[in-house]
């Protein structure tokens, strides 16, 4: 209101020009002759007209925690009442009508929607002065402030200021699988759950491979080559018969061995 | 405001089941004694943090249907808190986990008695505020 009023006159061309598009968009929307077609493109035209507004209501919300899209969509719907309510005949500009009623939804919003827990009006209040003077004083002092210095500005005491720092922990309670601000590739946000690490599958096998490695080493050259045939080369143990030169009841009953005696050196040195 | 004839020092002490559903009680007892203290905000985000590790960390120990014991010293400016719970078998404190690592970060100190019996975590925390400015003020 005194934002629009002050608008300095370089716009004012600008808005003139607004104001005679709103003057004859609310004409063919009030115009009990026009067809319904007609009133509801109207209608529409008037709410992009003056979208705007709306989100010059909603930058005044920022860094309160809620995303800025989502104050301009609420917003929106207090645009749209204000249309189907505004009344030509009273005088006022549309938009002193409806920047309360924007700015009624937005923070009608932040009251039911923003707390995750219902909090108290007054301490919900609180939290809202408690962020505002403690941005102030962090400014002004060069430092985070404390409690007191907060409660001084507020011209209330420190024990309020705790309880309304307490309240202000059930503000936001997000869920675990709610996705950050920033887009990924295919749009959504990652969630918190996507940051958090796992094992990697295959880190137990590296330990494993490392104890196994010494005692590779000290089997016998034969052992050693029909392990190498089997488990590397992939080789049928009648493959690894034919190519060491024995029979393929030999080559199991050496595997079964082999295997054994790594397994127990294994287990003889947890 | 705490007003303590006992000169610049006060303990509080609070004991509460072993339980994970305490642990926002303990919290918000440490973030209204430190706000007490003339800690500042951040300070107190930050203590609040490092008592939810020391919880973590203590309830992990904690034998079945024991007390945690909450032992703050308050100081101009410090605050410090000896958090105790039973433990027939504590295990090791683990100086390399990630939850050390926070607590190490956050406070001035930090440490961890495990014995049989017993295993007990001390964090100590100071204001970031020059002393001169809270001298006199709180406590």
């Amino acid at each position: 209101m005194t934002e629009v009023d002050s608008r300095d006159s370089g716009r004012s061309a600008a808005l003139d020009a607004t104001r005679r598009e709103n003057a004859r968009l609310f004409a063919v929307f009030r115009d009990d002759g026009a067809s319904d077609a007609e009133r509801d493109s109207a209608r529409e035209a008037l709410v992009h007209l003056h979208l705007p507004l709306v989100e010059h209501c909603a930058r005044r919300f920022r860094n309160r925690g809620e995303p800025f899209e989502d104050l301009v969509q609420v917003g929106t719907i207090g645009l749209i009442k204000s249309v189907d309510r505004f009344d030509t005949d009273r005088g006022v500009e549309f938009s002193t009508y409806a920047t309360p009623t924007i700015i009624g939804e937005i923070k009608r919003y932040f009251r039911d929607k923003g707390w995750a827990i219902r909090v108290p009006r007054r301490l919900q209040e609180l939290r809202m002065q408690i962020s505002a003077s403690t941005a102030e004083l962090t400014q002004s002092l060069g430092r985070s402030p404390t409690p007191r210095e907060i409660a001084e500005a507020i011209g209330c005491s420190v024990e309020e200021i705790v309880e309304g720092l307490e309240s202000s922990n059930a503000y936001a309670t997000l869920s675990l699988d709610a996705g950050d601000d920033s887009d990924g590739a295919d749009g959504g946000g990652q969630s918190m759950l996507d940051a958090i690490g796992i094992d990697d599958e295959g880190l137990e096998q590296v330990e494993i491979r490392e104890s196994v490695k010494p005692l590779l080493e000290s089997l016998p050259p034969r052992e050693k080559r029909i392990l190498l045939l089997r488990f590397f080369k992939n080789m049928t143990q009648s493959q690894i018969a034919a190519e060491i030169g024995v029979s393929q009841m030999h080559v199991s009953r050496l595997l079964t061995r082999t295997l054994e005696q790594l397994r127990a050196s294994l287990e003889a040195d947890d | 405001m705490i007003t303590s004839g006992v000169g610049a020092r006060s303990d509080v002490e609070l004991r509460l089941p072993a339980d994970g559903a305490y642990a926002a009680v303990l919290r918000t007892l440490t973030a209204g004694l430190a706000a007490r203290l003339d800690f500042t905000m951040d300070d107190i985000e930050d203590l609040r943090i490092a008592v939810s590790e020391v919880a973590a960390m203590v309830l992990d120990e904690a034998d079945a249907g024991a007390d945690l014991v909450c032992r703050f010293r308050l100081e101009p400016g410090e605050l410090r808190l000896d958090c105790s719970t039973t433990a027939a078998d504590p295990a090791r404190p683990d100086y390399d986990s990630f939850g050390w690592q926070v607590l190490t970060t956050l406070t001035t100190d930090a440490s961890v008695e495990a014995a049989p019996g017993t295993y007990a975590v001390r964090i100590a925390l100071r204001s970031s505020l020059d002393p001169a400015v809270i001298d006199g003020a709180g406590l």
